[in-house]
């Protein structure tokens, strides 16, 4: 084909950078910067997303809830053979948690109760529990906490001990018997894991009741079958399908990201205008180069395809750095300051790695974001610069 | 080789309308060297740019080898001037950040030849108006004299057929300008049209110059 | 209304072209009714000139528009995850009433763009410039969908409704449909490939005779019939299952994204089959290039399509 690059328009159009370097370097700095900032954005929030995916991975298919008066309130046991007599269901576990307020230092613990025989109902639980001993931990009232817990707990001067406050006002004296790692999951930072019996006892809750029930399906695809039976069953528990979970989950942070997208179309907006006024004053000595390209036998397609090159260049050159500048601040220092935004505010949980989350989908996303709407906005300044007079710039 | 036909001309800017040429008819044959005299703004400079087609006349026709080129769109007329036309400007005009070398190449960037025949014609130019040494150097810290050099260099780097010239020798002093005279003197033997314009008395009595026309208010007058 | 960062890229880019696309609409109506080659009046340089932007414009608009369909149906095929029933694109265009017009539009304009485009290269290889009218009031035509297309996807962008229970393309392309889209599945299987291959076969004759006529028609056909055939009959060999028939799913990894290839091929091909004929006859020229590239192009699609089923049988010994 005739149409094969010019490469030395290209050359010329590098050159042409670097000698306006002052011109460009600014349009350049905003520009990397912006990139930057939208990629480290949609890099978290993928990447929590993901890491909110293994922790549904690992969620019960279905959690039953029982609705008392429009508010959630405990189980009775005795529901859970019932539950496991209807066809399909593998499996029905009856849990037995909370959220504890430890005011000194204004956080909720998670509160889970164990005990020695049952299964656990995921994954991480699972691998959590078979490294201890339950029936140990019952006899010593111990229990078992994430590092999270370790560390509030520590700043509090409970080094090996504390001291809970039951419901109906008694202290309630558990050892912490050991730790688990946080790296496992988000969701395992904040835990605490200690024997059913004491779980009651702080919860002030009757042994015949569990907070809910979470059922497993062995057939994936009759969950919503299970779901209308149980819904049959038992008005007055709500069901809650890991598949809600996990689009609730979806879009709140879509529903960030978006928010924040929206804020970078108005400064992309604002870029534009930006880069179309800078490009639209071309000082006279600009101009007269023009003259003088026109004089000597340019066209004004070359001229146009030399300015495309100049800020296609620019734009990819930006483009990279800043997707550069934002996988090492994002996978390298772990997106200080901004991945708060993203995880709340809680201070319990910051401490598990942004798993690397970055994929081809996502560079188009983030290439069609920046680079084609820098370009647009040098379209117009560009054509205006080209279709100059050659003989009236020169005089 | 260059008709110019019953031109005119006329700037029109907001407030006013300029004319600029009224009437021209022109006739320059192969190998011909014409002077163009006359008073500042009688027109001189412009004729040239109608002939570059750099600028369209408002009626009338440009001939150049036998191409109507005031109505060829602009991807042809930019490739004709580059195959057909050298042009030295008044004040050299040379991109000042820009090396000798690469102010030579500029007119040969659109072609999109070979390195090795670029690199090749651009060298033939430079030693042949000596500037080879400074190949490297940026145009902006050379003298006049030599910037004079680069711009010819760069007007003949296409090996043209015609050369437009608008005040070559403005800036140059009596030896630079008499180099200048036997450089056009080499191309007119070359075959090589040339017209100029100029108000410099040095070009009036010189043997090879073939006609003289003068130009007043924007016509033709001998 | 739900913003993924997809959609607003799309939104952007879409707000983008409008604003570009309107320039060229009024840039365009003025070139085609004063447009006067002959004329030495200021107004026609500044036409010329004007002209310039307009095919500026364009391209950039196509340029971005072939990769844009690609990222639309990628956009589908993820907002399938946060939908619910959708699997595939499928699921996520017909959630709308209109999204299936929307992918027709998208499509046609690729067709319409990418013409206008070689049209203008023909256009500016002349010295009489002797397409300029026709190209101006082609793009004053082709505004229209253009127009359609755009304001399609935002509507389409701002109706979708992500709590809304939608089909999966395992309804949607099966005779069980609701829609017109089950009139495919009523036609005998064997017939559409038979017309499939003939039309393929067709290309193949009116390449060798050198009608043009014959090319166009059986190219405009070839990717109708592509298509169809492809939905009920070759999709079931990519994913050898006898009832799975969606255009849409061919496009996802566990398909190492053939769907794409197979578009892309199937694309040009046809493009420059009917697009560079018809440019052909425009210039009254027998330059064979496009057609060799519409015939290759051609032909490899068919290619990929029958390995399927060809490697299929030769595995398992039965057809579907
Ligand atoms: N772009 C323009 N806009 C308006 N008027 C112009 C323009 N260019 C040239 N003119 C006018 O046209 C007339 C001819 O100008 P031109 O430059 O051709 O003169 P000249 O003979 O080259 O003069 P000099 O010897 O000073 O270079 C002048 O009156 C000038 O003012
Ligand atoms: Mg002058």
């Amino acid at each position: 084909m005739k149409n094969k690059i010019n490469l030395f328009l290209v050359e010329y159009a590098i050159n042409a950078l670097v000698r306006r370097g002052g011109k460009h370097f600014f349009i350049g700095f905003i520009f990397t910067f912006l990139i930057f900032l939208l990629s480290s954005t949609l890099f978290i929030s993928d990447a929590i997303k993901l890491e909110l995916g293994s922790a549904l991975h690992a969620l019960p298919e279905i959690t039953l809830q029982r609705f008392v008066a429009g508010k959630q309130s405990d189980v009775p046991i005795q529901r859970v053979d019932a539950l496991l007599d209807i066809e399909g269901v593998k499996s029905a576990i009856p849990r037995v948690w909370g959220y504890y307020y430890f005011k000194p230092a204004g956080v909720n613990f998670s509160v889970i109760g164990m005990d020695a025989f049952s299964r656990q109902y995921t994954q991480t639980l699972q691998t959590i529990v078979d490294g201890i001993d339950m029936k140990a931990l019952e006899k010593e009232n111990g229990m078992i906490v994430g590092e999270g817990v370790k560390k509030i707990l520590g700043a509090n001067y409970y080094q090996d001990f504390f001291n809970f406050v039951t419901s109906d006002g008694q202290w309630k004296k558990v050892f912490i018997a050991g730790t688990f790692n946080a790296s496992i999951s988000l969701e395992a930072n904040d835990m605490i894991l200690l024997p059913k019996k004491i779980a009651y006892e702080i919860f002030g809750m009757d042994t015949t009741r569990a907070t809910d029930i979470v059922v497993s399906v062995s057939n994936p695809k009759e969950i919503s079958m299970v779901v209308n039976k149980i819904n049959l069953l038992y008005p007055d528990m709500r069901t809650i399908t890991k598949d809600d979970i996990r689009v609730s989950y979806q879009n709140i942070f879509d529903y960030k990201s978006g928010f924040f997208l929206s804020l970078f179309m108005v400064c992309a907006f604002t870029f534009f205008i930006i880069v179309y006024d800078k490009l639209s004053g071309l000082s006279s000595e600009e101009k007269k180069e023009i003259g003088i390209l026109k004089a000597v036998g340019w066209s004004m397609d070359d001229i146009i395809k030399e300015k495309f090159y100049e800020s296609f260049i620019l734009s990819l050159g930006a483009f990279m750095l800043g997707i550069c500048f934002s996988l090492f601040f994002v996978y390298g220092l772990q997106a200080p300051l901004l991945r708060d935004i993203f995880m709340g505010y809680s201070n319990l949980k910051p401490s598990f790695n942004l798993p690397f989350s970055v994929d081809g989908g996502m560079l188009c996303l983030l290439f069609l974001l920046s680079v084609p709407i820098y370009i647009g906005a040098t379209l117009i300044p560009t054509w205006r610069a080209s279709i100059l007079d050659a003989d009236e710039v020169m005089r | 080789m260059i008709m110019l036909r019953d031109i005119r001309k006329v700037y029109t800017s907001a407030s006013e309308e300029v004319v600029a040429l009224k009437n021209i008819s022109l006739h320059v044959k192969v190998g011909e060297f014409c002077v163009l005299k006359g008073a500042s703004g009688s027109g001189k400079s412009t004729v040239l740019s109608l002939i570059a087609g750099l600028s369209k006349p408002s009626s009338g026709e440009v001939m150049v080898d036998g191409k109507q080129i005031s109505k060829l769109p602009d991807t042809f007329s930019a490739h004709f001037r580059r195959r057909n036309i050298g042009f030295i400007f008044q004040k050299y005009h040379l991109i000042p950040t820009l090396s000798v070398k690469d102010n030579i190449i500029v007119p040969l960037i659109p072609e999109n030849l070979p390195l090795a025949q670029i690199e090749q014609r651009v060298q033939n130019v430079m030693e042949k108006f000596s500037i080879a040494h400074k190949a490297t150097s940026m145009v902006k810290y050379l003298s006049g004299g030599e910037q004079q050099r680069v711009a010819i260099a760069r007007a003949l780097v296409n090996h043209p057929k015609i050369i437009l010239a608008d005040e070559p020798t403005a800036n140059l002093d009596a030896t630079l300008s008499m180099e200048l005279m036997t450089i056009f003197e080499m191309l007119k033997n070359e075959g090589v049209s040339i017209i100029v314009a100029t108000h410099d008395p040095l070009f009036f009595d010189l043997a090879c110059v073939d006609s003289i026309k003068e130009m007043k208010n924007g016509e033709i007058v001998s | 209304m739900t913003l993924t960062p997809e959609i607003i890229a799309l939104l952007m880019l879409d707000a983008l072209f409008l604003f570009f696309s309107l320039i060229a609409l009024v840039l365009s109506v003025r070139i085609f009714l004063k447009w006067d080659m002959h004329s030495t009046h200021a107004l026609q340089y500044s036409l010329e000139k004007q002209s310039y932007l307009v095919s500026v414009v364009i391209k950039y608009i196509f340029t971005l528009k072939i990769p844009l369909f690609l990222f639309f149906i990628f956009t589908c095929n993820k907002l399938s995850n946060i939908i619910t029933g959708a699997m595939c694109a499928a699921g996520v265009v017909n959630s709308v009433d209109f999204g299936l017009y929307l992918t027709v539009f998208k499509i046609i304009n690729l067709y319409f763009f990418g013409f206008w485009l070689l049209l203008n290269r023909a256009d500016m290889k002349e010295e009489k410039l002797p397409f300029t009218k026709l190209k101006f009031l082609l793009f004053i035509l082709f505004f229209v969908p253009l127009l359609a297309e755009i304001v399609l996807e935002i509507s389409f962008f701002s109706s979708l409704n992500i709590s809304k229970i939608v089909s999966c393309c395992g309804t949607l392309f099966s005779a069980a449909s609701t829609s017109y889209l089950s009139l495919l599945f009523k036609v005998d299987k064997t017939l559409v490939v038979g017309i499939f291959y003939f039309f393929a076969f067709l290309i193949g004759i009116a390449y060798f005779l050198k009608n043009s006529v014959v090319f166009i028609f059986a190219n405009g056909m070839f990717v109708i019939f592509a298509i169809v055939s492809l939905i009920v009959f070759f999709s079931t060999y990519v994913y050898e299952l006898p009832t799975h028939n969606c255009p849409f799913c061919l496009l996802q990894k566990e398909y190492y994204g053939v769907g794409y290839v197979m578009y892309v091929t199937l694309y040009i091909g046809t493009f420059f089959g009917i697009g560079g004929t018809i440019l052909n006859g425009l210039l009254r020229s027998d330059d064979r290039l496009f057609l060799k590239i519409s015939l290759l192009f051609d032909t490899l699609y068919v290619l990929i399509v029958s390995a399927y089923p060809l490697s299929y049988y030769l595995k398992n010994g039965v057809w579907l």
